[in-house]
């Protein structure tokens, strides 16, 4: 039989799994981000050797399953003498491999970019460092935000896999309550609920990201 | 002063300007005319510095262009209104005007802002400083583009065919600033097809031919028949742009 009330004393270990997927998520949010925009500059810059080092990142990211990674981060990096906690091995991990998907986003927007008004700021005396500050990356950023809102949203989902290195996040969580009720209907139901809360929300913050950054053509 | 001397450019093999020699003293309002393809974007572009020079030297103010150092003093002294406005589409009229006093010449915001609410009103745009360029027509564009050149009190101000992009109604609001501007004493060159405009405010035409300097003339005697129109290839220019 179909029995949410069943739930009801394992509520506070699913919220505390949703804590940690929150947790690492938000981490490994800012985290990809910032890394996915240094590597674009890095891909839209005119230097060769940066140009070349940041294709081999996102390249080599793009191509090996996450899960891979994270038992290399996790079990094959302690073999050199790197040892880090679980939670920050996955955000670190997170923040790497998604990260080569948001510098291409992000590149995708920046060479999409009017060179005319490049130029422009150019001619006026803007340094680099401001031409991208206030002209390339806000304007990048407007075409960008849909894109990456859907990155981030995989991140989110990639967490799951996080149990797998022995993180309770809400995965794991779920998973030892259903071994320990055999509820597993119940427990999965639980589980895309709280998944959903988080996607929900994020969807809700590049909206408003969204129209935000695009007032300016009406698109909103 | 800007020294322009055998100025060479060469974009892979193909050659654009092949030696060009120009003085621009300050306060003089210069014209450069010739047929399209004959160099005088890619001239435009040199001075200041939106493209490489393969030889010979450009000199504004002491400052050599292809020196970085000196480049940043270079565009501080030239400001470029653009044949396609390119306004900052992501910023209100009055931060496309500000950005760059605030960042390049270190104003404070309420110095630029002011300045800038000034320069709105001088072309009768005061009460869209608030709107972003989207919102604007052509005309109201390319007046924001004066306005955004302007503020950075340049010594000189460059324009490439700033009313090419625009239908002739408001081709005239935009001339009739620049007839105004080219009366205060700024130095002004503009590139243009607009012959008549170029003959009331210049002082000196520049005929650019195949990235020659042609004929460097002052006004009157180039539209004169024994001086610019004695060459064919001027006369010919002239009579097709509708000027006999
Ligand atoms: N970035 C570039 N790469 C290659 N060729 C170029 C480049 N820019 C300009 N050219 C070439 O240089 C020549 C001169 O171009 P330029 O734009 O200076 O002419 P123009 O006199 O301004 O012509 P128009 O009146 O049509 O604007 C043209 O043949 C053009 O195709
Ligand atoms: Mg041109």
């Amino acid at each position: 039989m179909f029995d949410l009330s069943s739930m009801t004393e394992y509520v506070p270990a699913f919220v505390e799994g949703f804590i940690v997927t929150a947790q690492v998520s938000i981490v490994s949010i800012i985290g990809s981000f910032l890394i996915g925009v240094i590597v674009a500059l890095m891909r839209v810059s005119t230097n060769k050797a940066l140009q070349f080092i940041s294709l081999c990142y996102v390249d080599l990211f793009r191509n090996i399953p996450f899960i891979v990674l994270i038992f290399f981060s996790f079990y094959g990096l302690p073999e050199i003498g790197v040892y880090i906690d679980a939670f920050w091995t996955g955000c670190l991990t997170l923040s790497v491999a998604v990260g080569a998907y948001v510098a291409e986003t992000l590149r995708a927007g920046i060479i999409n970019i009017d060179k005319g008004i490049i130029e422009a700021s150019k001619s006026f005396g803007l340094s680099k460092f401001r031409i991208y500050q206030k002209v390339i990356m806000p304007i990048a950023l407007t075409t960008s935000v849909r894109p990456l809102g859907s990155v981030f949203i995989n991140l989110i989902l990639t967490t799951s896999i996080l149990s797998a290195i022995t993180l309770n996040e809400l995965t794991g969580a779920s998973k030892i309550i259903a071994s320990t009720t055999f509820r597993p209907f119940e427990v999965y139901v639980f589980l895309v609920i709280f998944y959903g809360i988080l996607t929900f929300i994020l969807s809700g913050i590049i909206a408003v990201w969204h129209r935000h950054l695009n007032k300016y053509n009406g698109v909103a | 002063m800007i020294e322009i001397q055998n100025l060479h450019k060469d974009f892979g093999d193909l050659k654009v300007l092949k030696g060009v020699d120009l003085s621009i003293k300050p306060g003089e309002v210069v014209s450069i005319l010739g047929g399209s393809g004959s160099g005088k974007s890619t001239m435009m572009r040199c001075i200041n510095g939106l493209e490489s020079i393969t030889k010979g030297k450009i000199i504004v103010d002491d400052f050599d262009v292809s020196k970085s150092n000196d480049l940043r003093e270079v565009r501080k002294r030239c400001s470029t209104v653009f044949q396609q406005f390119d306004l900052y589409p992501h910023l209100r009229v009055i931060d496309n005007i500000t950005l760059a006093p605030i960042a390049v010449l270190g104003q404070s915001k309420e110095e630029a802002n002011d300045k800038a609410m000034e320069l709105l009103n001088s072309v009768a745009l005061g009460d869209r400083a608030s709107a972003y360029p989207s919102q604007l027509s052509g005309g109201q564009k390319q007046r924001i583009g004066i306005c955004r050149a302007l503020a950075m009190n340049p010594s000189y101000l460059l324009l490439d065919e700033v009313t090419s992009s625009l239908d002739p109604e408001m081709t005239a609001e935009v001339l009739d600033i620049l007839k105004i501007l080219s009366k205060q004493g700024i130095t002004m060159i503009s590139v243009t097809h607009e012959i008549e405009f170029a003959r009331e405010i210049s002082d000196r035409i520049v005929f650019l031919d195949e990235g020659r300097i042609l004929k460097d003339l002052p006004k009157d005697d180039f539209f004169s028949e024994s001086g610019g129109k004695s060459d064919p290839r001027i006369a010919r220019f002239l009579s097709k742009m509708g000027n006999v």
